[in-house]
């Protein structure tokens, strides 16, 4: 009798292994492998790191989703390999005078993947559901230069106050609220790419899975096994297919570096980025691609706080870092130091380069800093500094960052600081309220353009979190805004950056670099500074 | 057996229903919320709009209500980090692939476990004891994260025998079974040998000696299902905690598996996966404890379960 129940127990546990393993003999043979499948096929592999948030286009507003959805989709414009925007699926625009009206005029042959035409009522579609503030869609923000868009998505418009309108099947009209510069580059976000409004309408979640994404841009999803792999194939109703030359794209969802850089090395990978440890021997390496990342790491003082109610000790602590030791030694992978805080790569209507045009706004010097130190103190009647502690969320890469900073300020400056290590989740809450004195922080911009970098410290920016205003400053920002003119919004653009470091509420560090080892055949992958990967003209050699 | 049964349930409703209130408490204790984010900007109207989309806006009571409809109806909603999925889709897909590993892991340690363990007890104090043991402490002291990188760099960067890393054939699930097996195995090999040896001087077994039992009947009938007891103590909350998922282990073999919703979760103060394992977990380990019980009857006659309770 009881041997019969311990027989029976270990025939259920057999029955359960065995229908466990029969499950993943199914998944096998639908999924991967692509690989090794026809030899004259152009297969690139990739690796995402981990399952994108979304492949809906205003939901995933992250990089993870980014370099996906640019490549299934586009919007009226696309970013070209020196990160312009160029026309996509608008064929061509026309501005009003003012600066204000938009008419885009889309390409007949602008297909989705199923085969529909892409109309300008996608695009209305797309954009007021991104509006939505039932949806809550995180880049809603971005498209607030169109008029009416802040006060539906607070809940204070309707959707028909929205001024984007579908003047004919092709013919798309855009009304701001004030002519915008860097609008066309805005629309590159993924966050302004249109939706089958038919396919959306009769299946909400048509984004979830692979086999009712509809796409109109250089791909297609082929299959998509979640946070296992997704396969991309070149979509033969793209309107510029003949332009696309690989055939297919299989992304893997590794996490963890170490085991992503294995991969490439066993040759399952033809792109990596590169383990921490690693970093020094890797950057001899002829596989290294390196390029230009919009963002930058910086220090934040809050101005709230002894002992940085001071502006002359807040730029002593800025002057006493060495920016070239931090890049080099710190850091190590070849990035740039920061001596302003709009990075490299922002054309000047002239051709220049804003951050060379703008100049170094901050210098290392030790000297000058402890002088500075010197008259702060007696401006505020200190006989001794108050007590500094910098505050980081807590990761490998930041803890090297704030020891190398707390060394410098004990041998530049003589100020011992204390370092504390914050949960990375209550750091980004806490510093919104400015609890803490002086700490890390980062920026990665949305759009390419050097506004999205200074309108962070405007008084109002949820990114500002140093209790820092300056009138004249959020002035400048604003009109630079309502500016139709390049040249003097690009002059209104470096003069608030020169307050902003003049009274220094940030010290800047470094800019980032996109570094990845890359297999020396595949060519012409671009990544834009924005963090948008771009594949329509990446190839296999 | 009836009584017992009900009463364990009931136990173990209430049992769950606490766990589910402290992480509830401990949860919105923490400070920070799901959508601050540390190097993008966003705006005060869309952070509202988030809030009010997830019921965050409403007071803790209200949301304490919703979390406990949820409870009752195990439907954990949407996860916050990955909209479009629910946190139901998201077990149901990571709990089989660990569920699977899991089982292959248990299979291996088990039998790999009980056999060195045995043969350490039996040649005591011999060379094959000493191997064993000097194996079961190794696979104590590496920690299986090591053991994983270093069979990657070994068996797929340097000799190309076996795929690096991600799930999709056997051949993919070699190493992370090895590496995941060795600890549990070493648990196992010493909990049987230092067991099988105090069971091997007890008198019964001298009788079954002088009957003239075969040495194999003695160990595998008499001596073994007694040396077994303090294994299958232990095994309850190693399985549970094995076929939900190892973090580290499915984090660098890329395996999409439960093990990342557990820690990712909780960074990400995405509350309903928070939840959803939470539950999930506790469930699981109440009900492999309660299998446990069960097997104690089976190997010890003398356990009842329906008079002492036995929990």
């Amino acid at each position: 009798m009881k041997r019969n129940w311990k027989l029976s127990m270990i025939a259920c546990l057999a029955a359960l292994v065995l229908l466990l393993s029969a499950c993943t003999a199914n998944n096998s043979a639908g999924g991967s492998g692509g690989g090794e499948e026809g030899e004259d096929k152009k297969v690139l592999r990739l690796n995402n790191g981990q399952e994108p948030t979304s492949l809906d286009p205003p939901e995933g507003f992250d990089s993870v989703s980014w370099v996906m959805v640019n490549n299934l989709m586009e919007g009226l414009t696309r970013l070209d390999e020196s990160h312009q925007p160029q026309a996509a699926i608008a064929e061509s625009w026309d501005v009003s005078e003012d600066g204000k009206e938009y008419t885009f005029h889309l390409r007949d042959d602008a297909k989705w993947s199923n085969g529909d035409d892409v109309t300008a009522n996608d695009f209305v579609y797309a954009w007021k559901h991104m509006l939505d503030p039932e949806q809550a869609y995180q880049p809603a923000f971005l498209a607030y230069v169109i008029e009416g868009a802040e006060a539906y998505n607070s809940g204070e418009g309707s959707a028909d106050d929205v001024a984007i309108e579908a003047v004919d099947e092709k013919t798309f009209k855009v009304t701001l609220t004030a002519p915008t510069g860097y609008f066309l580059n805005l629309l590159t976000n993924p966050a302004f790419f249109p939706v089958n409004e038919k396919v959306a309408e009769e299946n909400p979640e048509w984004f979830a899975e692979a086999d009712t994404y509809v796409s109109n841009g250089p791909f297609k999803i082929d299959s998509w096994s979640h946070d296992k792999e997704l396969i991309m194939v070149k979509n033969p109703e793209y309107w510029d297919v003949d332009t696309v030359k690989l055939d297919q794209v299989n992304w893997a969802m590794v996490a963890d570096r170490n085991t992503e850089y294995q991969m490439y090395q066993s040759g399952d990978l033809d792109r990596s980025s590169i383990p921490a440890d690693n970093a020094k021997e890797l950057m001899e390496s002829d596989e290294l691609v390196t390029e230009v990342q919009a963002g930058d790491q910086f220090l934040r003082f809050n101005v709230q706080k002894e002992p940085f109610t001071n502006e002359k000790i807040r730029k002593a602590f800025a002057m006493a870092m060495n920016r070239d030791d931090i890049v080099e030694f710190v850091r190590g992978i070849g990035e740039q130091p920061a001596r302003g805080f709009v990075p490299y790569g922002f054309e000047t209507p002239d051709g220049g380069d804003f951050r060379e045009e703008n100049g170094d706004l901050i210098q290392d010097d030790p000297a000058e800093a402890k002088k500075l130190l010197e008259e702060g103190m007696q401006e505020e009647g200190w006989d001794e500094l108050p007590a500094v502690t910098l505050t980081y969320g807590t990761n490998t890469e930041n803890e090297r960052l704030a020891e190398g900073v707390q060394n410098m300020l004990s041998e530049n400056l003589g100020v011992d600081v204390t370092l504390q290590t914050v949960e990375s989740s209550v750091f980004s809450e806490e510093q919104t309220k400015l609890v803490y004195q002086l700490f890390r922080g980062s920026f990665l911009a949305d759009y390419g353009d050097p506004v999205n970098f200074l309108e962070s410290f405007t008084t109002e920016s949820s990114s500002n979190r140093t209790g820092w205003s300056n009138e004249e400053y959020d002035q400048l920002i604003a009109d630079s805004k309502t500016q139709s003119d390049e040249a003097t919004r690009y002059e209104m653009l470096m003069e608030a950056e020169k307050i902003l470091m003049d009274e220094m509420p940030i010290a800047p560090l470094h800019f980032y670099q996109h570094v990845y080892l890359q297999k020396t055949n595949v060519k012409n992958v671009i990544m834009h500074p924005v963090g948008y990967l771009e594949l329509k003209w990446a190839d296999i050699e | 057996m009836a009584i017992y049964l009900i009463r364990r349930f009931v136990i173990m409703i209430a049992t769950i229903f606490v766990i589910a209130t402290l992480t509830f408490i401990l949860m919105h204790s923490i400070p920070g919320n799901p959508f601050t984010t540390q190097d993008r900007s966003t705006s005060e109207a869309v952070q509202e709009n988030l809030k009010a989309h997830y019921h965050l806006d409403e007071p803790m009571i209200v949301q304490y209500g919703i979390w406990l409809k949820s409870l009752a109806t195990f439907d954990f909603g949407p996860s916050i980090k990955q909209p479009t999925e629910t946190v139901n889709d998201l077990l149901g897909r990571g709990f089989p692939i660990s569920a699977e590993l899991g089982m292959w892991t248990i299979t291996i340690a088990l039998i790999s476990g009980i056999t060195l363990g045995v043969l350490a007890a039996l040649k005591h104090n011999g060379i094959i004891d000493y191997i064993a043991m000097t194996l079961a402490v190794l696979g104590i002291s590496i920690p299986n994260f090591i053991l994983a990188t270093l069979l990657i760099q070994q068996l797929a960067v340097n000799l190309q025998l076996l795929p690096a890393a991600t799930w999709s054939s056997p051949m993919h699930m070699i190493m992370p079974i090895i590496a995941l097996a060795t600890g549990p195995t070493a648990i196992i090999a010493r909990l049987t040998r230092s067991s099988m040896l105090e069971v091997l001087t007890q008198d019964y077994i001298k009788t079954a000696r002088a009957k003239g039992l075969s040495p194999a009947k003695i160990v595998i009938k008499h001596a073994l299902r007694n040396a077994l007891m303090p294994v299958v103590t232990i095994l309850g909350t190693l399985v549970a905690a094995i076929l939900t998922g190892t973090f580290v282990i499915e984090r660098i073999f890329a395996i999409p598996g439960m093990g990342k919703y557990f820690v990712e979760s909780i960074n990400n103060r995405d509350y309903p996966v928070i939840m959803g394992t939470t539950v999930f977990y506790s469930a699981f380990l109440i009900f492999m404890l309660f299998l446990v019980d069960i097997v104690y009857s089976i190997l010890d006659p003398r356990i009842k379960l329906h008079k002492k309770g036995g929990s």
